[in-house]
């Protein structure tokens, strides 16, 4: 199947061509872009990242965890401190909080990897080092017959220059 | 219409126009000067004469450090709470500035986000050396043993275990996070070698797809909340160290926001003490303009008074509560044997930031540069003034003595500002020192928008 990739300028210009294309049918595609917009990110998929389930999930696990460990090996090994019951709340807040955090950050982070599908070393046949530099890419994978009509489509939306990349 | 190239060698052709962010910021990272090459190996003396030093008292025993009844916190506590301290600016400027969408933090966030994983780095040697039996450090932590004993959860101390850690893991991962996709940028433009292979490996792939950057900043967004009550509560644990005991002059409600004042104050003086010399050395001033100094000054000006005003609310609150062991412990910190470093402390946090009311010495950067080395003086000795004073004299006259830092103490002192500049330079030569793509997404918009009056 093969991938049309087309090159442009101006992240606006990219977000209508996105557009455009998935009004006429052609949705797998991915754009490049050299810098965070949320214009292309939204004309791409306008879903909401699922990484703040793994934030949500990850904070909860981490609270549970610091609370748990806590009044477990307080009981596991009784020791009165400072009058205060084996099990203290108010004094185990702080570890529960600092564990809330730890989990939900590294949650983030695994969020990042699976959603964000990073995996090193592993790079599309589409992908160029322009688009690290200052310009914007949009692949489309397509049928042979849609080559042409995609195409003309991406250059009447200022696409600078149009490729054709065989998978 | 030109028919498309075929294949995928089309694309390989090289860049047709080069990023000028991509150039000017790598371009740090290239070659290595024989000024750089003089600093490194200075800090490494630095650093391997306290190596040694630290072995010494390794095998002598802490009598060394100078610890002697009553004062059994020295040197090394006081050093750690400046090296956290100093990791405050970093997150505040990457997380909570990220949050108010304050763009102007986007030139300066990458080295105050480095500055943090390396003071914090740094901070937590100094627990280790300052037990004395380095061997037994893993007590702290709460493992399943043969003794059957567990840690105690109502202790400060292991409060504060866990906070350090804590943001230890958060800072590296937030500093990483940031670095992602100028790693990408570093591995497209590296020629093939070693380095390719570093960035190849730690770019994880990146490609800017738009579901990537979705992701990105997602995750950017979760881990400035997350990190934003982190930094609030971290220095508010290590103030508990302190507050949480009954001493005279520590046991003290106000602490934990004096401390984080104090740890952000610190930290952007730092902060222009690294980013100065690095603007200057590497041409960078069309990036880091002198208005991103002067915000930073603001900062510096208010957290001053915010400092300013703990210190005088410490002696009102010492006079108001009526209690003599608190008063006799302000006055001998303001008239007895440690007048002069209270005395330091208030000049250098306190009079001399006051010039930062004029914009003439706010864009002054070597002004600032000398400011900045005068903030970090004075909350060295803030720290100093707060531990040993109330150390020192505590309840009974009887058992009062005399604190003076000793040699072995100084020399490991040395050496911590070296592992922190060997860190930090050795993060010269291999990571983007700006925020590239940050930087960059300002341009594209300023571009688009430039050029969008038709849209």
């Amino acid at each position: 199947m093969p991938t049309v990739v087309s090159i442009f300028d101006r992240p606006s210009d990219v977000a209508k061509a996105v557009r455009k294309l998935r009004d006429r049918g052609h949705d797998q595609l991915t754009t490049y872009s050299p810098a965070p917009f949320t214009e292309v990110e939204d004309a791409e998929d306008p879903k909401p990242s699922k990484v703040r389930l793994f934030t949500l999930i990850g904070g909860l696990l981490g609270l549970v965890t610091g609370f748990a460990i806590q009044i477990w090996m307080s009981l596991d090994w009784p020791l009165k401190i400072g009058g205060k019951a084996y099990a203290s709340i108010p004094a185990y807040v702080i570890v529960g909080f600092e564990l809330t955090i730890l989990f939900g950050g590294l949650a983030t982070f695994l969020g990042l990897m699976l959603v964000g599908r990073l995996a090193p070393g592993r790079l599309d046949k589409a992908y160029s080092k322009r688009f690290s530099a200052e310009e914007f890419g949009v692949a489309v994978d397509c049928k042979d017959s849609d080559v042409a009509e995609i195409d003309a489509l991406m250059r009447a939306h200022t696409a600078k220059e149009v490729h054709v990349v065989q998978a | 219409m030109t028919p498309p190239p075929p294949g995928a060698e089309a694309l390989a052709l090289p860049v047709p126009k080069d990023s000028i962010y991509n150039r000017d910021i790598m371009a740090v990272t290239k070659g290595f000067s024989l000024k750089w090459l003089a600093l490194v190996l200075l800090a490494l003396g630095g650093l391997l004469q306290a190596v040694g030093v630290f072995a010494y008292q390794t095998y002598t025993g802490l009598g060394v450090a100078g610890y002697q009844a009553p004062v059994f916190w020295g040197v090394y506590i006081i050093t750690f709470v400046f090296w956290i301290g100093i990791g405050h600016a970093g997150t505040l400027i990457s997380a909570i500035l990220f949050l108010f969408r304050a763009k102007w933090r986007n030139a300066i966030n990458r080295g105050a986000e480095a500055m943090t994983v390396f003071a914090v780095l740094t901070a937590a040697l100094f627990p280790l050396i300052h037990i004395g039996r380095l061997w037994k450090f893993y007590f702290m932590i709460p493992y399943p043993n043969q003794r059957g004993l567990w840690v105690n959860f109502k202790s400060p101390l292991l409060w504060d275990l866990f906070a350090i850690n804590t943001y230890l893991t958060i800072s590296v991962v937030f500093f990483f996070v940031g670095l992602i996709p100028d790693l990408a940028i570093a591995r497209d433009r590296a020629p093939n070698g070693i380095k390719k292979l570093l960035y190849t490996v730690l770019s994880l792939g990146w490609q800017g797809t738009g579901r990537q950057w979705k992701a990105h900043s997602r995750t950017v967004l979760h881990l400035s909340g997350l990190a934003t009550p982190l930094v609030l509560s971290v220095h508010s644990v290590v103030s508990w160290d302190f507050a949480m005991s009954v001493l005279p002059g520590w046991h003290a409600t106000i602490f934990a926001p004096y401390f984080v004042a104090g740890a952000i104050f610190g930290g952007f003086a730092m902060v222009l003490t690294l980013m100065i010399p690095v603007r200057r050395i590497w041409g960078l001033e069309h990036i880091i303009t002198d208005y991103h100094f002067e915000n930073m000054s603001r900062f510096i000006l208010f957290t001053s008074w915010i400092v300013g005003y703990a210190y005088t609310m410490e002696y009102f609150i010492a006079w108001y509560s009526g209690v003599e062991w608190e008063q006799t412990s302000f006055f001998l910190r303001a008239f007895g044997p440690y007048w002069l470093s209270t005395w330091i402390m208030i000049f250098c946090n306190v009079v001399a930031p006051q010039v930062l009311w004029f914009k003439s010495c706010r864009t002054n950067v070597h002004l600032l540069f000398v400011l900045s080395v005068i903030i970090n003086i004075g909350m060295w000795f803030e720290r100093y003034v707060i531990i040993i004073t109330s150390l020192s004299r505590d309840f009974v006259p009887a058992a009062w003595g005399i604190y003076i830092p000793s040699p072995v103490e100084l020399s490991i002192l040395v050496g911590s500002f070296s592992f922190f500049s060997l860190l930090f330079l050795l993060f010269l030569k291999v990571f983007p020192v700006i925020a590239i793509t940050e930087v960059k997404e300002l341009a594209i918009h300023a571009r688009d928008h430039a050029h969008g009056g038709a849209h």
